[in-house]
């Protein structure tokens, strides 16, 4: 036996009321409440995005301006890069092959390959 | 007929049709539950009305199992919070103090009959008795709405369906 089964009777009756209860009014003004807390909840978090937007857009200006200085800076590197760069390994070669022709010699056998596989593999 | 879990994972997803029909559904026991609770038409109605806010703010914890469980915890929150603001700090216990019900609305005799026999019990028997009898939890979820050990639980409904037999029988005797 369930344990409900014991007081099945008074269940009953308290059930009787409960039902009796109209539902729709009730129901309705709980819809409201909900309603009225979303809205409530739209107007809050519309609000602080369109604050945070707002604090995000007044500091673009700033931001955009920084944003040049670095793009020009990586840029200047980025072209000034290859001809450093060449540079450097001319005068690294030079003063190789300057304190040890060996070098020179290895340096000659090395772009000599190099230009051969290359020549051949365009042919 | 969409069963209660289904609604629920609607309302979830913000369909308020879903949690419409859950409200129609639940509101006779749940506001018979505040009612009885409190003591009162009114503030039961209100209790109910918070119960059914909270539970649309928190539909998304709801993980399955029976929704009537479910809600009747929240209920039993919103009763206690409501009571703390009352400041009516009653002991839940066998000798506690019997909080006198404001039945100025009552009309029907029956009902009559079930307010009064209900008042004549102790807080403690009330409470176990209006969620086991008259919302129709099992002993086992009224422990877990109200915290209390399950033993206390059975043993209040047992006396308090007792008491209120011979309170009926009376009434009607008379």
């Amino acid at each position: 036996m369930r344990e409900q089964d014991a007081y099945k009777d008074l269940s009953d009756l308290f059930r009787v009321e409960d039902n009796a209860l109209p539902a729709e009014p009730f129901t309705r003004q709980v819809m409201h409440g909900v309603r009225k807390q979303k809205m409530m909840r739209r107007f809050v978090v519309g609000s602080l995005g369109f604050t945070g937007a707002g604090i995000a857009a007044l500091q673009l200006p700033a931001l955009l301006g920084e944003w040049v200085g670095v793009d020009k800076t990586v840029t200047q590197a980025l072209t000034t890069a290859p001809t450093e760069l060449s540079t450097a390994a001319v005068n690294q070669l030079s003063a190789a092959a300057m304190s040890n022709p060996m070098w020179l010699a290895i340096a000659a056998g090395a772009a000599l390959c190099v230009f051969a596989v290359s020549a051949f593999e365009r042919a | 007929m969409r069963s209660d879990p289904d609604l629920a994972h609607a309302a979830a997803q913000g369909n308020e049709a879903a949690f419409a029909e859950l409200v129609r559904r639940h509101q006779g026991k749940v506001r018979g539950m505040a009612r009885r609770l409190a003591g009162s038409e009114a503030t039961g109605d209100d209790i109910a009305q918070v119960t059914f806010l909270t539970a649309w703010q928190k539909i998304s914890t709801y993980a399955g199992g029976t929704f009537s469980a479910w809600i009747c915890t929240i209920c039993w929150r919103e009763f206690l919070q409501w009571r703390r603001r009352q400041k009516l700090e009653i002991e839940f216990d066998e000798t506690a103090e019997i909080i006198p019900f404001d039945r100025s609305a009552d009309q029907n005799e029956m009902r009559m009959d079930l307010t009064r026999a209900l008042e004549t019990l102790s807080e403690a028997q009330r409470v176990c008795v209006v969620l086991c009898v008259a919302t129709g939890l099992t002993h086992q979820e009224a422990a877990d709405v109200t915290g209390w050990p399950l033993g206390t639980v059975k043993s209040h409904v047992l006396r308090g369906v007792a008491l209120l037999r011979t309170r009926l029988e009376n009434a009607n005797v008379a």
